[in-house]
């Protein structure tokens, strides 16, 4: 069959050809080997950057950094695709014929050189061992043919003719997962977004396109819980999530790692947590002076706060959770003097006050935006700051995935056709001889020959056991 | 409890392998019957020892299958080595793979036990691993592995006995089977390891789309499954439909395997989702 491209065009007989099958594939597996060695999307920049700019170039536009997306790769994978494609119609009339033909059940040609542990003797008159025959055989595989010629009959069966099929279902199934990641990459999206507890969002970003998307309704973060096991390893990330519908909450859900939560076709996996800080601080003002006056207040951002001892008022203006990612929580507050010429003066508190002591030089920190007694008699603590936790969702919309679902599946169920069964025709044939009919078993078989021998043993062993069995009830 | 047990059943192992060996070099079925007996035993022990495991953690206060890090893994592939290959000897009634597949359960136990950097301790799964397909996952990859290393020592046995030649009934050689035998039992191992990777893949997709969020995303791993997969497609490629046998298909099964090999443990040098399992 591969030979039958000979007589078409040699295009049509490159595309056919299982060579560049194995071709095709050997690229890809290697192009992919290239794609894990270098570090790909978000791992890229930090990469590129250790390496000569002429190299990071060169790689940048050979779109190395996000290989599995170029058009090049793309390219290999479509041609595999075109690939199977012919292959499967190139191959298609020969298995039909194969299929649909049915041979003569009065062959000769499947009996030459049979073994001698392939045949057997019963004893009987003629047409009783042919009935017999006819019957145990017809009962084995369903529909079979016989033929009587020159005092010989014969017979034919066979079964798992629909094995031949199996690697159209395979070839069919990759086409399946090939067109659900397109759909997929075509009509959906994948987005990423935080929510702070207590707040809600009707927008996400997304992550290969720049840009945020509407989502068309709002999901709101009732509340997001940690637990870890008693040795401090993660246990369990859940976010109490509800959506609601022009302001109306319809449906609540919590999302964990693993257990997904589906809305309107699109699904939010717990992805990640955070900190950020919330709105409510406490801060402790020592006023120098006799006597030394300590006051301790809790205030909200943005609200003016008199000063004790009517030194003018201040408010908190920033808050940070974690100050440069390592300084710990701060906030920052704008101090206003009583005689308002003065103008406002701002100052950055910290709750470690240690952790900037040690990373910075005391002169720096007199500066006055660091220095928490930049405003006498007055100075300023940090003593608490309210922390709210916020959930990363992974907002996803994959259109193509029952595709691949569907192509998986079947890939599985082309496999097992293809590797376990095979199209086994066997032909029987009945000879009377001396002292009985002389009964000779033969088969062939598409793949497998270990297992068709194993049949065919098994089928003799069979038969000739009935016609004892039958021979000693006679007897008796 | 059980981890010294299974550091026990690293040294029946090798037991097992060299009993084998000196059958094949002896040429005295005898020794081979040992070995067949050791290694029963070593499995026997060997389950044992993984369903002990498995009652630890619940009596630990975090019930999960021993399925959940590197150290695991490597008892686990072990043991799937082991049980397919006792499966294999059973039906073909010969012993020789086993001077080439014993050595893989034993060091694989051995690296399991005896290296600092594995841990092994019961620890309590992450959420990520907090899933009904670890199960599947896992015994699909590893019976895929397993299938592919008999292969592997099948691939080695055939070069082998390549060298044999004339000087026919001298060597231990011939004590190995034909080489129409191992080319027939090295496809039947590269059909089975094949059919367990595509599920393996399959059922990590399944987990991936409800743990990350997306059935593929190029993660170290699943590249390397893939690639895998593409040599071991190509290898039943050329043999079912080019008919190449012998020689070319025991050195791609060679090369497969140590895909499968750089899949198992390579990755873990390259970032990525996959890192419960480095340690």
């Amino acid at each position: 069959m591969k030979n039958q491209s000979k007589q078409g065009n040699p295009i049509w007989g490159f595309l056919c050809s299982v060579r560049l099958t194995i071709t095709l594939l050997i690229l890809l597996a290697l192009a992919s080997i290239v794609g894990t060695l270098i570090p790909q999307k978000e791992g890229a920049v930090e990469f590129a950057g250790s390496l000569s700019p002429e190299t990071a170039k060169l790689l940048f536009s050979l779109g190395l950094f996000d290989m599995y997306h170029t058009l090049w790769f793309r390219f290999l994978v479509a041609f595999l695709a075109l690939n199977l494609i012919s292959c499967s119609v190139n191959r298609l009339p020969g298995t039909w014929r194969l299929f649909k033909a049915s041979p003569r059940p009065h062959r000769e040609k499947p009996f030459k050189d049979l073994p001698p542990d392939r045949s057997f003797l019963a004893s009987g008159a003629q047409n009783e061992v042919f009935g017999a025959l006819e019957e145990r055989l017809g009962k084995r595989w369903g529909r079979i043919r016989k033929k009587e010629t020159q005092g010989r009959y014969y017979f034919y069966g066979e079964k798992g003719r629909f094995s031949l099929f199996g690697f159209y279902l395979v070839h069919l199934s990759v086409l399946f997962i090939l067109a659900g990641s397109i759909v997929g990459s075509l009509s959906g999206f994948e987005g990423f977004v935080n929510i702070v507890e207590g707040e809600q969002v009707d927008s996400i970003a997304l992550r290969n396109r720049m840009g945020r998307m509407e989502l068309g309704f709002e999901v709101r973060c009732d509340d997001f819980e940690h637990k870890t096991y008693p040795n401090g390893m993660p246990s369990q990330y859940r976010s109490r999530l509800t959506f609601l519908e022009n302001g109306v909450p319809v449906y609540k859900a919590d999302a964990l790692v693993n257990h997904p939560v589906q809305y309107r076709g699109i699904t939010f996996y717990q992805s990640s947590y955070g900190t950020v800080a919330g709105d409510r601080a406490r801060l402790r003002i020592e006023r120098t002076g006799s006597p030394k006056e300590t006051t301790i207040l809790e205030v909200k951002v943005g609200e003016a706060v008199p000063l004790p001892g009517k030194g003018g008022n201040f408010k908190v203006i920033r808050t940070e959770a974690d100050f440069r990612g390592m300084l710990g929580p701060a906030v920052q507050i704008a101090v206003y003097p009583a005689e308002e010429k003065d103008g406002e003066l701002r100052i950055w508190l910290f709750k470690n006050r240690r952790l900037l002591q040690e990373r910075f030089p005391p002169q720096m920190l007199k500066a006055k935006a660091l220095n928490p007694s930049a405003f006498p008699p007055y100075t300023f603590h940090l003593e608490a700051l309210e922390s709210k936790h916020y959930t990363g969702l992974q907002v996803n919309r994959d259109p193509g995935v029952p595709l691949v679902w569907t192509g998986c599946f079947l890939m599985v169920a082309g496999f097992i056709v293809t590797f376990f069964t095979s199209h086994r025709r066997f032909w029987v044939r009945a000879v009377a001889v001396q002292g009985g009919v002389r009964v000779d078993v033969s088969g062939t078989s598409s793949k497998n020959p270990v297992g068709l021998e194993r049949e065919l043993d098994h089928l003799v062993a069979s038969l000739r056991d009935k016609f004892q069995a039958r021979e000693r009830k006679n007897a008796s | 409890m059980n981890s010294m047990i299974l550091s026990y059943i690293t040294f029946v192992y090798f037991f097992s392998f060299l009993f084998y060996l000196l059958m094949m070099v002896m040429g005295k079925e005898t020794l081979g019957r040992a070995g067949t007996w050791i290694t029963a035993i070593g499995i026997a022990a060997h389950t044992f020892a993984i369903a002990l495991r498995w009652v630890e953690s619940y009596r630990l206060g975090f019930g999960h299958a021993p399925f959940s890090n590197l150290y695991e893994s490597l008892i686990f592939f072990s043991w799937t080595i082991i049980l397919l290959y006792l499966i294999m000897e059973w039906r073909t009634k010969n012993r020789t793979p086993g001077v080439f597949v014993t050595p893989l359960a034993f060091l694989a136990m051995a690296y399991a036990s005896f290296s600092p950097d594995i841990k092994s301790q019961i620890q309590p799964l992450v959420p990520a691993l907090k899933s009904n397909w670890l199960i599947t996952h896992v015994i699909t990859c590893f019976f895929g592995y397993a299938a592919f290393g008999l292969s592997f020592g099948l691939s080695l046995m055939y070069m082998i006995k390549r060298l044999e030649k004339g000087n026919k009934g001298r060597s231990f050689i011939r004590f190995l089977p034909g080489k129409g035998i191992l080319d027939e039992l090295n496809y039947q191992m590269v059909v089975i390891g094949f059919l367990m990777l595509t599920l393996g893949i399959i059922t990590g997709s399944v987990w991936a789309h409800s743990a990350w969020g997306s059935y593929w995303s190029w993660d170290p791993k699943e590249t390397w499954s893939l690639i895998t997969w593409l040599v071991y497609a190509s290898v039943l490629h050329s043999r079912m439909v080019r008919g190449w046998r012998g020689k070319r298909i025991a050195v791609l099964s060679v090369i497969g395997f140590a895909c499968v090999l750089f899949t198992y443990f390579g990755v873990n040098y390259l970032a990525g989702l996959h890192s419960y399992a480095k340690t």
